[in-house]
């Protein structure tokens, strides 16, 4: 088996990544993942929308800025 | 704008995601260097593609020294996968026995060889073992403290204060430019991937680079969707214009980051569609003549031949993810790598004063240990900066008052107007920031940094639209410094600052927090023998008002320097940052 298969299920926890860090959860039954560093926890579900949430920030997230665009910026 | 393209073999990943990053960057007409692994070189089928890529697309061979494992070498690298963390005996037994293979295989020496990093005794062995290398991938720019944080405190990479684009690694540092020919080490260094130059200052750098899937790391795309990665590429073509039309573009993407890893919550897929959207943009590019791309070896001969030693290069970068409309300015050349804070008022955010030429070279055999870091004297996101909470830290600032109001030029946002950068001499000039003390008086500020040749600089404040136009003005530069490499306050005995003024003063740094004062000054300095250089804040006698020098203590661990200048109406004042070598 590809040794990458592990990480299918496998998500950072969004505390955690809120601070810059990248931890890895650790996954239980049920769909349910814990944080080991910090006391997050939660479903896959209200984990994705707290990546969502995180990706607030990035107001330019979705624009494109050509070269003679960035030149006006 | 040069371009390489470069991929290894995977160790740690399955071997068909290489071979198709190798079609794709094919099929968008663009050449390859493939880094060879030592594990890898006993693999037939791995050196006969690699071959086989080079006879019919022009691919470079190139020799990664990414994973220290095989035989003769795991026994010595006991799972130490970074060349530059062993010492100096055990670089040159891992180097021998993977060159040596290398020339086994290839029936020739690699002109290219990859590592994160190579430390200067790295190269330099690296260099005697075999002459034939010309090129290396030679570190991370601006990768330390907070990717340490970042990835949990196991990352053990400091490379920051080194240059952006390729360089000239000097012999003493090989994150350091070199001055002159007999200063370099006889190597062109890239770096490992071109990264954002607003936001690696201000955070992470590996989220922010030519790496598509660095970029998914940090949750900078809507999955398949990530106008950045081509943003970040158009920002380096952008630069053409200041450094006379010269350009550089890496982008070195792994198999293991286009398969399921645990940096990404996407599927894989996501990580192939914005790699492909990179290279066809990239091969778009070079269709319309925007883009040359090369092996790195071809690269490195190009540069040798067109890039002097010691050019100065500037880049302008803009925020374009957060939408702040932050700029900043970055300057390099041998004496020194300045950031310039445009949004503080034309404040040094961060100053690695490379004059001192500080020697490092990295393993447990070496004081630095795995710090490979240029020293700075300001780093104003690890040491404070503007203050916020206590005192503030590493920063500089323009102090302006009127009789008792005072402000602080580092809260007066400005953009950059200008960028210039001609024989020799480069200049950022800041749009004036508009201004107004507790009294009411108002005006506008203009800030202006001209960066010279042996580590000077000439900054010109000019004040103009004063509403009174007899006010009279008090404008002090401050300069607030402490030399380091990381986050952590480091040992400030030894440093001496002084003031030429009436009277002349000289005191040791002594953690006391006392201060002097002299009038009539016309140079405040600080002789720091971390960083084997001596900063001075200078101006011409008729223009001096007073000077003083602060010494700091433990809570707020800095020295500071103040040159006051005044003036009455509108005008300008000019004070000069100079950077002189002390080595002992
Ligand atoms: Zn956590």
């Amino acid at each position: 088996m590809d040794q990458s298969e592990k990480y299918r299920t496998l998500m950072r926890c969004p505390v955690c990544f809120s601070r810059d860090t990248d931890v890895l959860m650790v996954p239980e039954a049920g769909g349910h993942h814990y944080c080991p560093k910090c006391s997050f926890n939660g479903e896959e579900s209200e984990v994705r929308g707290m990546y969502r949430d995180i990706q607030k920030k990035f107001h330019w997230m979705t624009k494109r800025f050509t070269l003679e665009e960035q030149r006006k910026l | 704008m040069h371009l390489n393209v470069l991929h290894r073999t995977p160790s740690d990943a399955v071997y068909s995601i290489f071979k198709r990053q190798q079609d794709l960057a094919h099929s968008f007409n663009l050449k390859t260097t493939v880094f060879v692994s030592y594990s890898d070189l006993f693999n037939e089928e791995v050196v006969k593609d690699a071959f086989q890529y080079e006879r019919e697309f022009g691919d470079e061979i190139g020799l990664s020294i990414h994973a220290l494992n095989g035989p003769g070498v795991s026994k010595i690298a006991r799972t130490q996968n970074c060349i530059w963390l062993l010492n100096a005996s055990a670089k040159r037994e891992v180097l021998d026995i993977i060159l040596r293979k290398f020339r086994e295989i290839c029936g020739r020496p690699p002109v290219s060889v990859g590592s994160y990093h190579f430390d200067s005794s790295a190269l330099r062995i690296l260099k005697e073992l075999e002459p034939g290398v010309e090129t290396v991938i030679g570190g991370c720019f601006e990768e330390g403290v907070r990717v340490f944080h970042g990835c949990n405190h196991s990352w053990y990479l400091f490379n920051e204060g080194m240059p952006w684009n390729p360089w000239y690694p000097s012999q003493s540092h090989s994150l350091r430019p070199a001055a002159d020919e007999k200063d370099s080490s006889g190597i062109v260094a890239v770096p490992h991937l071109m990264r954002d130059m607003t936001l690696s200052y201000e955070g992470r750098n590996d989220f922010w680079a030519s790496h598509p899937p660095n970029v998914i790391r940090g949750m900078g795309n809507d999955a398949s969707f990530c106008p950045y990665d081509l943003n970040l590429v158009d920002q380096f073509r952008m630069q053409e214009e200041w450094n006379d039309g010269y350009s550089y573009y890496n982008t070195f993407v792994s198999a293991s980051w286009l398969t399921w890893n645990h940096n990404s919550e996407y599927p894989p897929e996501v990580a192939w569609e914005l790699y492909t959207k990179q290279l066809r943009y990239l091969g778009e590019l070079k269709k319309s003549g925007e883009v040359h791309d090369s092996t790195l070896a071809e690269y490195g001969r190009w540069h040798r031949a067109y890039r002097p030693v010691g050019q100065p290069e500037v880049y302008w970068a803009k925020e374009m993810l957060y939408g702040s409309h932050k700029h900043y300015f970055w300057f390099i050349d041998p004496s020194r790598r300045i950031l310039i804070d445009a949004t503080q008022g034309g404040a040094v955010g961060d100053l690695r004063p490379y004059a001192g030429r500080v020697p490092v070279a990295t393993g447990p055999d070496t004081a630095n240990r795995e710090i490979a870091s240029y020293p700075f004297l300001i780093q104003s996101q690890h040491r404070s900066g503007n203050a916020h909470h206590c005192q503030d830290g590493a920063r500089t600032t323009l102090l302006l008052s009127n009789g008792k109001a005072e402000l602080d030029s580092s809260f007066l946002r400005s953009k950059i107007a200008a960028v210039t950068n001609t024989a020799g001499e480069a200049s950022v000039t800041l749009t004036p920031a508009k201004f107004q003390f507790a009294n009411g008086l108002k005006g506008e500020l203009t800030t202006r940094h001209i960066f010279l040749p042996q580590g000077q600089i000439k900054t010109e404040r000019t004040i103009s639209n004063l509403s009174d136009p007899q006010a009279e003005l008090t404008l002090t530069e401050y300069f607030k410094g402490a030399p380091g490499r990381t986050e952590y306050p480091e040992d400030m005995h030894g440093i001496r600052l002084g003031i030429d003024g009436n009277p002349k003063r000289q005191m040791e740094f002594d953690y006391s927090g006392e201060a002097f004062e002299s009038v009539a000054a016309t140079m405040v300095y600080a002789e720091v023998p971390q960083t084997r250089t001596r900063i001075e804040l200078a101006t011409v006698a008729g223009e001096a008002k007073s000077g003083a020098v602060k010494a700091g203590h433990l809570f707020s661990p800095y020295f500071t320097l103040f040159l006051t200048q005044s003036l009455k109406g509108n005008g300008k004042i000019i004070t000069w940052t100079n950077l002189k070598n002390i080595e002992p």
